[in-house]
């Protein structure tokens, strides 16, 4: 099976919503058990979330968009965010411990949690930040 | 989101309806947080919450956090299937008072 959808977002928290619609619809079209796409839809909505709200810490208000793109290809799932928020350092991220209860941090562990991978790539010009996420289904 | 709060004795029942998301986290928030400062007891009734992330997921530390400081509780009731598999994710089952 082979698909390959994108859309684009404003940045803003008011997206997140349109953001697991567009994602429920694409997974919707693959034959995945429920639990299944309920997490994958989990762990688009936290990156996107973070794009919001690390991304664009401090800048306030954006007409700038962000673009997801959910490919798949045999059994090789990815999702790729594109971003012109802050670059991201890879290495500043870090999800917060277990056993530290606090609010807030979780949203990368679920990433960690659902997903095979997560990596930031260099390769886009027109965008300041691409995170791709894998998963073998 | 939207919600409703009905009120017995020293016990305030929020009942949460809808996607509860960083979009709506700081109006959750402002509903809950002030009747746990005021010292009663809340049941949080999450039975019609169909989604819930990690910001809703933050809500319910602070919320259980805030009625620790004030000498109080928060329970979390009805859980619905799909937000105690993101509670459980956090493994916050222990954590929170889950009913």
């Amino acid at each position: 099976m082979k698909i390959e959808e994108s859309k684009d977002f404003l940045v803003s928290s008011a997206s997140l919503k349109d953001v697991r619609t567009f994602s429920r619809e694409v997974f919707d079209k693959i034959n995945l058990p429920q639990d299944q796409k309920d997490e994958l839809i989990l762990a688009i909505a936290e990156a996107a979330q973070n794009i919001v709200k690390h991304g664009y810490k401090d800048i306030g208000e954006t007409n700038d968009r962000m673009e997801i793109k959910i490919s798949l290809k045999d059994n090789d799932l990815e999702i790729g965010f594109f971003d012109k928020g802050k670059a991201v350092i890879p290495e500043n991220i870090q999800h917060r411990k277990l056993d530290d209860i606090k609010p807030g941090g979780l949203g990368t562990f679920f990433i960690k949690q659902i997903m095979d991978a997560a990596v930031f790539k260099k390769d886009q010009k027109e965008w300041v930040n691409h995170l791709v996420l894998t998963k073998k289904i | 989101m939207s919600y409703k709060v009905t009120e017995e004795g020293n016990i305030s029942t929020v009942f949460l309806n809808g996607e509860i998301d960083m979009d709506v986290t700081e109006k959750a928030k402002e509903v809950i947080l002030p009747i746990v400062e005021s010292g009663k007891e809340v049941h949080l009734n999450l039975k019609d919450v169909s989604y819930m992330d990690s910001s809703g997921i933050s809500v319910l530390i602070e919320s259980h956090q805030k009625a620790l400081e004030n000498d109080t509780k928060v329970i979390v009731k009805e859980v619905s299937k799909s937000v105690l598999k993101v509670i459980m994710m956090a493994k916050l089952e222990q954590i929170l008072n889950l009913e």
